[in-house]
């Protein structure tokens, strides 16, 4: 595809303007909600071929940005400040005079692929809708524009993605077909929001990758919505900081990457565990120490189990061994599917393995009945994923966190509260928060809530399952912290399970890679990160977002044309 | 289609014929086994003013002396091949009387389904195009404001003001196009009412998914949105409330028949009851059974079309949840 295929595309452009204005170009803008304002006086350009990141963490507006140079704000937004592209002030403009430009000169990648195709209709039908854009009649034209698209992105079989429904594919092959479909009527510019959080680790690096080479070979501009700093610095021409609504810090990502001027990009410079890969060293090293002369807290030896899928056995976890010695960290570490949910769910006894041996703290695991679990979940605790769904929100914290304690009759009243009060400074939580219920806390107030409810029990072992994946890296960071503290005064055992190797490498002393079920590679954190010995780790290493600039992105072919930053305002 | 799919079809269509004659044997105990025997309390019964000679003809004509089980046997055998008896009034073949007035009513409640569905599709349109100072509150209330208004009310008030005031159509004998019209409006409106109620709920949570917005930025014009992707997903929970209506179109057809006076199943029901005439009572209960059970047959082989994510496991459609088992929080 060359870039003068773009010519034929129906959209008529002004050819004196072509390099000398930015594409897009926000002015002040505002964007609340009734008296709500999520998005205060934010103000950026973006050059044309060019990238631009818009970064922040949850609450930041960066999606509502996006969704207003897309105009698919809800009725109830409202918007004030200048927004032109291509030379044109959008805000104003009918909802008639815009739709021309929708797909054919905007594109849009969203984040969650799982739910971005109309999920009773085949993805063919989508499709057509996307050549429909560019004006071409002729079915069989059209449907091979799609299978030639659809091969352009990667995807190895395109006629069975144009029958197949949605739920038929993948997420990677869905971002995929997303981004093929976004980039098919050659749009001049391309808004990602967030076009890899819901993906696998090593699929997040080949979608970035193919956004990359898309960009360039089609010479799009790229407004990239993303939580990951690591991401924009590797991805983006520029980035825009965002918190809370406005603007903190923009510039050429280069200089905002090396010596970021605002607090809050300083912070988040330091919060990014891919970034700041020793940040726990002192936290962490008493557990090595511990490595050599500590007893295994945790033995599992020769675990397999399967479960019968559509009337097919799947072997779940296949002849897994690992030993946890007391006090250390030991990382799962897999992507989606790869068995290490049911390790920890057959490690703590919510199911029965078919083959093999579990013991904790001398005590054998497996092969107890429900009620002589009991005296094992006493030393066995869970942190779960995501602390907005785990905390019933009608409880107040007090009783969240007491509650084991009741359950296991353990302690006087008094007693109880004492102890509440003790898991809850552990956690940095201060007693003035113990009649508030889950929904009056912020995120990591909430996970912090869910670790004293492990904690008050004093428990040797807690499982801690993505126990930062629904947070926000600074609240991720504070939570990391946490843990590791508890770690040393307490002298507590991990089993930390993830897909961040960023994170693992930051606060594990062992880990397991395991991938569909079986562990491929295990040992310490230094070795495997350092030497790592099988392909598959490998691949996982490197889609670690290093946050240096990519060298894959020959800015020398590019017209020198710098993207003009206006004041943030 | 697949395999999978014929043998579920299969499954459910025995499943289907297994409840139609079990609901035409519970029937047959109600009417001629219990404690009673309600067919000799009605001959007997001096207010019909049967004579001793018409009884014993009618008891032999409708074979109440043989055997309960025998009497089970020739009763079923008689339904399987469409033979449901003879009138203890007029003693003609209930299978005829019902062949008579069956048209009418099939006319009247299926044009009142399809005006049903327009209506909930139209309403439920307006409801996502139309901007709120545009009266987008009135349709909303539009669902609740019909489901609290008898059907006979509007029916009423349709017959004064088309029949009565505009003269339409005739009111007394009424057979024009116009009357069966307005029949079925009066018999659509609160249907339509529970179809849009609905559908809007389930459109408004369909306008919110992703899929929804990276369509509009395709660049699809509102109305192909609302045709291509959002009338399809937002019917499924539609359909299921389709076949439970169909029983209340049958309740309701009874109502509008006598309100606008049409002949039907409603008039010859209304005949039945007041002249105890059970055989007529039992055929047309076994044919509400037969149409309610049909409707969700439809409603349950429909459905798997509609959705590719359905699996089908045996006689059930499983719609996959989207959200993972969760593990116990704490043990």
């Amino acid at each position: 595809m060359a870039p003068h295929d773009r010519l034929t595309a129906a959209f008529p452009r002004n050819i004196a303007t072509e390099r000398a204005a930015p594409l897009l170009h926000v002015e002040n803008l505002d964007v609340s909600y009734g008296a709500n304002r999520v998005v205060t006086d934010v103000g950026f350009s973006l050059g044309r071929g060019r990238s631009l990141a818009l970064i922040g963490e949850s609450g930041s507006g960066k999606s509502t940005i996006a969704r207003t140079v897309l105009r698919l704000l809800p009725g109830s937004a409202c918007v004030s400040g200048r927004v032109s592209f291509d030379g044109e002030e959008i805000l104003g403009l009918s909802e008639r005079r815009f739709r021309p430009l929708r797909g054919r000169a905007i594109g849009f990648v969203p984040q969650d692929p799982g739910n971005a195709l109309n999920p009773v209709r085949t993805i063919g039908s989508q499709a057509l809708e996307a050549v429909a854009l560019t004006d071409e009649r002729d079915l069989r034209i059209a449907k091979e524009r799609i299978l030639e698209t659809f091969a352009q992105v990667g995807l190895d079989n395109p006629q069975r993605v144009f029958d197949s429904y949605p739920h038929q594919l993948s997420g990677g092959m869905l971002q995929r077909v997303l981004i093929g479909l976004a980039v098919l009527p050659r749009p001049l510019l391309l808004v990602a929001d967030e076009p890899t959080s819901a993906l696998d680790v090593t699929i997040q690096k080949r979608i970035l990758d193919l956004l990359s080479r898309l960009q360039q070979d089609l010479d799009i501009s790229l407004l990239l919505i993303t939580h990951d700093l690591a991401i924009a610095a590797e991805r983006a021409d520029s980035i825009v900081v965002l918190k809370d609504g406005s603007v903190q810090e923009v510039g050429s990502t280069a200089a905002v990457f090396a010596s970021p001027t605002s607090l809050y990009a300083k912070k988040l410079h330091a919060d990014v565990p891919a970034l700041n890969p020793h940040r726990y060293a002192a936290l962490r090293d008493p557990g090595f120490r511990r490595l050599k002369d500590s007893a295994p807290k945790i033995t599992v030896r020769n675990l397999t189990k399967t479960f019968e899928v559509d009337g097919r056995a799947l072997t779940a976890v296949n002849d897994v061994s690992f030993s946890v010695p007391s006090g250390t960290t030991h990382a799962l570490v897999g992507e989606s599917g790869s068995g290490k949910t049911t390790t920890i769910r057959l490690l703590l006894g919510l199911e029965q393995p078919d083959t093999g041996e579990i013991t904790v703290a001398g005590e054998t695991i497996t092969g107890r009945t429900r009620r002589s679990m009991q005296t094992a979940w006493r030393h066995l605790q869970l942190v779960y994923q995501n602390p907005f769904t785990s905390l019933d929100p009608t409880w107040t914290v007090e009783r969240l966190v007491r509650e084991p304690l009741d359950r296991f009759r353990i302690g006087t009243p008094a007693e109880r509260a004492e102890w509440v009060r003790a898991a809850l400074s552990d956690v940095g939580l201060g007693a003035h928060l113990v009649t508030r219920k889950p929904q009056a806390l912020s995120g990591g107030q909430r996970q912090r809530v869910a670790i004293a409810r492990s904690l008050v029990l004093r428990p040797d072992v807690i499982v801690l399952d993505e126990p930062t994946s629904a947070l926000d890296v600074s609240v991720q960071a504070d939570i990391v912290a946490v843990l590791l503290e508890l770690q040393a005064k307490l002298g507590l055992t991990y089993v930390f399970v993830s897909h961040d190797l960023a994170l693992v490498r930051q606060l594990a002393h062992t880990v397991s890679v395991m991938r569909h079920g079986r562990i491929v590679e295990h040992g310490a954190v230094s070795d495997i990160f350092e030497n790592p010995g099988e392909p598959y780790t490998v691949a996982l290493l490197q889609s670690i977002p290093s946050g240096a600039a990519a060298p894959v992105r020959a800015r020398a072919v590019r017209p020198a044309a710098q993207p003009v930053f206006i004041g943030a305002g | 289609m697949n395999s999978p799919y014929l043998t579920y079809a299969g499954k459910r269509l025995a499943q289907a014929a297994i409840v139609i004659l079990l609901a035409y044997v519970f029937t047959f105990v109600v009417v001629s086994i219990l404690p009673g025997d309600p067919i000799t309390s009605v001959l007997r019964n001096p207010q019909n003013g049967f004579t001793e000679e018409e009884i014993a003809q009618i008891v032999a004509a409708q074979g109440i002396d043989r055997p309960v089980l025998e009497q089970l046997w020739s009763s079923l055998s008689g339904f399987l091949t469409g033979d449901l008896g003879l009138s203890m009034r007029s003693s003609r073949p209930v299978t005829t009387m019902i062949a008579e007035v069956l048209p009418s009513t099939l006319i009247l409640a299926t044009s009142a389904l399809a005006l049903a569905l327009v209506l909930a599709v139209v309403v439920a349109y307006g409801t996502q195009v139309l901007p709120k100072r545009y009266g987008q509150g009135l349709l909303r209330a539009f669902p609740s404001l019909f489901l609290s208004v008898p059907n006979f009310v509007i029916g009423l008030l349709l017959i004064h003001l088309f029949g009565f005031q505009l003269g339409l159509f005739r009111v007394i004998n009424p057979d024009s196009a116009w009357a069966t019209f307005f029949a079925a409006v009066t018999l659509a409106i609160p249907i339509s009412a529970q179809i849009a109620e609905v559908l809007i709920a389930s459109l408004d949570h369909e306008a919110g998914q992703d899929y929804i917005a990276v369509a509009r930025g395709r660049g699809l014009r509102q109305f192909h949105l609302f045709t291509r992707h959002l009338l399809k997903p937002s019917s499924l929970p539609v359909v299921t409330v389709i076949a439970l209506t169909i029983g209340e179109l049958l309740g309701g057809s009874l109502i509008t028949e006598t309100v606008f006076g049409r002949t039907g199943i409603g008039s010859l029901v209304q005949r039945s009851v007041s002249t105890q005439d059970l055989p007529v009572l039992q055929a047309v209960v076994s044919l509400a059974a037969v149409v309610f059970v049909l409707a969700n047959l439809i409603a349950d082989l429909v459905y798997p079309l509609l959705d590719p994510r359905v699996k089908l496991s045996g006689t059930r459609a499983l719609r996959p949840s989207a959200s993972k088992p969760a593990g116990a929080t704490s043990p």
